[in-house]
């Protein structure tokens, strides 16, 4: 499914030509050839990349986690906003399953749907302050991640007495370490795939539709676009704001739930790592940071690409210090490469 | 005082008062007479004000090395990362190069030039965001600091630049009387030279500031340079204050520096400095930290009370500018 969006063009503009990009400067294209290069490149090195259980399982598990953070973060990119505090919205919605489940005894679905709830929550108060009071989103939700990360370690301590909860709702194991090939029909079993990858499709294809077909997303977008345009064409710019912040937080909350179910516990640190690479994701994938404009096929290449580069200079034992070299390294490179396309993408266009 | 390239804060008829700067400077001078009196005094015994002052230097340079990109409305994500990396390069440089301490503190502050100038270029040469850029420079400058010296401490490094470190001129530690120094400089960097000028109208205005005859490339490599500078400035003052460094500092600069200016009333979009602002924001982060080493108070909650003091000054200057807009 390719949903890359455009703005759609005003109602009242003169239909454009729709401007025929070559095959090669579609910057997914261009993801694709590099993981595909890159995959060669680590099995040729190191032939344990293709071990199905050592490598490619995690790899897909890992990639699932990263997907759905950077969904979050793509939700907001949508306006031309920025997600600051994803990481301590997934932690925050991952201690509240702990908590109901731990004090309740509540079972899987509804922990997961109670942690879902407080993430959604969290973004439509980040949503609501942005809205209410023009404030620029990198503050807001720079200071909701101050506020958390403290919230979250006094909660903690004050509910476990530690970092993380002693106990885990029954099936968080099983989403763990089983993939389909546990679970057989007679003698057909699945393939190898973690039971946590079907979450992230599922919620890669509803943002997907959420953007593409729904009044919702479209709406959004306008928003992200040109917000005074949206506004006088009679959008309610605000509560679109406080939504597509709300999804964000939702998002934010599941890759918590799927990190924690991959970490075997939910704990305070969970979602330290997600800032970063919930950028890396989307930006990759060729979304831009100014709103207006989302590709969701592309957030999930760029997720893939981005672990899978961590999974491989990983085989390659790397030490640390030399794998952030390269991490930023093919970042920049990738970014670059992606720039020079479109620079020659656009000549051409205006030479045709 | 704010600056901006038209200067609109220094028209007549704007008193004193109405500077966002200066409920900020009430807000410091009360916080800490109040500090002062709840730990009955103590605060104000030598020791305890130098440390106060000693740790604030380095939160004011990071400050400023922050809003120097935010004037050209762009954001700087590897500060924090590259004054660990002139840190350790410049004890490495003491330690196992065996250079004199002026000679290592010179190179880095050009290892720091350097870095943020390649930022600025590449910022200029991809016109690709800078949030992304220095996302993935920090990246790699991560790599390289753990490259200096992997997990191990460098200590024992320069007996003089220690005693720089320790010493004290009237009272005042010598590092922070040097980050008044740099802190005067960016301000008259500012307010009286051409390239500061020319860095506050790209930030307000590229457009107009491209109608004027000012390169918009230029300013970005020199704010993004000037940055860069400035965390030279605040590895030097690490190097000296702390006496031992490693690998991870420098982490827990990045929030902070975006801290300072937001609370100073530095706008993110561009165009509009504040060094007093910047100044007393970093004191008021700093006593808050003293708040909570003195009353031993959880350290978890100096982030929550930080939170909520960045959004709090910010929802204030909003209120603010909408009352003056009111009554203008």
């Amino acid at each position: 499914m390719t949903a890359q969006l455009e703005t759609p063009a005003p109602p009242d503009a003169p239909p454009r030509t729709p401007h025929r990009v070559p095959l090669w400067a579609n910057p997914r294209v261009g993801l694709v050839v590099l993981l595909i290069a890159l995959v060669v490149l680590f099995s040729v090195l190191r032939p344990a990349f293709l071990n199905t259980r050592l490598t490619l399982t995690p790899l897909q598990s890992d990639i699932s986690v990263y997907l759905v953070v950077g969904l979050a973060q793509l939700s907001v990119l949508s306006l031309g906003h920025m997600n600051m505090a994803v990481g301590r919205m997934a932690a925050t919605s991952a201690f509240t399953m702990g908590l109901v489940h731990d004090k309740l005894g509540a079972g899987l679905v509804l922990s997961l749907i109670a942690g879902l709830a407080v993430g959604a929550l969290l973004g439509a108060l980040a949503g609501l302050i942005i809205s209410r009071t023009g404030v620029n989103s990198f503050v807001v939700t720079l200071a909701m991640d101050f506020a958390l990360a403290g919230l979250i370690t006094i909660l903690y301590s004050g509910v476990t007495g530690g970092v993380a909860f002693p106990a885990m709702p029954a099936g968080m194991s099983e989403l763990r370490s089983d993939t389909f090939a546990d679970y057989c029909i007679g003698d057909v079993c699945g393939p190898r795939v973690p039971l946590v990858v079907p979450f992230a499709i599922l919620a890669a294809l509803l943002v997907g539709l959420l953007f593409r077909l729904s009044r919702l997303g479209r709406e959004i977008l306008m928003t992200g676009a040109n917000q005074r345009a949206a506004e006088l064409s009679g959008i309610p710019t605000k509560d679109r704001i406080v939504q597509a912040h709300a999804v964000s937080g939702l998002l934010a909350a599941l890759g918590g739930f799927l990190l924690a179910a991959n970490n075997g516990a939910f704990s305070a640190s969970l979602g330290d790592s997600f800032l970063l690479p919930s950028f890396l994701a989307p930006v990759l994938g060729g979304t831009l940071l100014a709103g207006g404009a989302v590709s969701v096929l592309g957030t999930v290449l760029g997720a893939a690409l981005t672990q899978v580069i961590y999974k491989g200079l990983n085989l390659l034992q790397f030490q640390l210090d030399r794998l952030q070299l390269y991490i930023g390294l093919v970042l920049l490179a990738a970014l670059s490469l992606d720039r020079a396309r479109h620079v020659l993408a656009e000549r051409r266009g205006n030479r045709a | 005082m704010t600056l901006t390239a038209t200067q609109r804060s220094t028209l007549p008829g704007r008193h004193l008062w109405q500077a966002p700067e200066f409920t900020l400077a009430v807000i410091a001078v009360a916080g800490f007479a109040a500090l002062a009196v709840a730990t009955g005094g103590n605060l104000l015994s030598a020791g305890t004000l130098g440390a106060f002052f000693r740790f604030l230097a380095v939160p004011i340079v990071i400050g400023l090395s922050q809003m120097v990109v935010l004037a050209v409305g762009q954001m700087n994500l590897s500060v924090g990362a590259l004054t660990g990396f002139c840190a350790m390069a410049a004890a490495w440089l003491m330690l196992e190069a065996g250079l004199p301490a002026p000679l290592a503190v010179l190179a880095a502050l050009l290892l720091g030039l350097l870095v943020g100038v390649t930022n600025g270029f590449l910022v200029v040469l991809t016109r690709i965001n800078g949030f992304i850029v220095t996302l993935a420079t920090m990246t790699i400058i991560q790599g390289l600091r753990y490259g200096v010296n992997g997990p191990d401490t460098f200590q024992g490094y320069s007996p003089g630049l220690r005693a720089f470190g320790r010493a004290s001129i009237l009272g005042l530690p010598a590092v922070f009387l040097v980050a008044l120094a740099v802190a005067a400089l960016v301000a008259l960097f500012f307010s009286r030279t051409v390239p500061g000028r020319h860095l506050l109208a790209s930030g307000g205005s590229p457009f107009a500031a491209r109608l004027s005859g000012i390169s918009n490339d230029r300013s970005l490599i020199v704010a993004h340079g000037l940055s860069g500078l400035l965390a030279g400035v605040a590895a030097v003052l690490t190097v000296a204050a702390s006496g031992s460094v490693n690998a991870t500092i420098g982490d827990d600069l990045l929030l902070p520096s975006f801290a300072a200016p937001i609370i100073g009333g530095v706008a993110l979009t561009g165009g509009m400095v504040s060094v007093t602002g910047t100044l007393l924001a970093a004191f008021l982060v700093r006593l808050v930290d003293v708040m909570q080493a003195q009353f031993g108070i959880n350290p978890r909650w100096v982030d929550l009370i930080i939170g909520a003091v960045v959004l709090g000054a910010v929802l204030l200057g909003t209120v603010r500018s909408k009352l003056q807009e009111r009554s203008d």
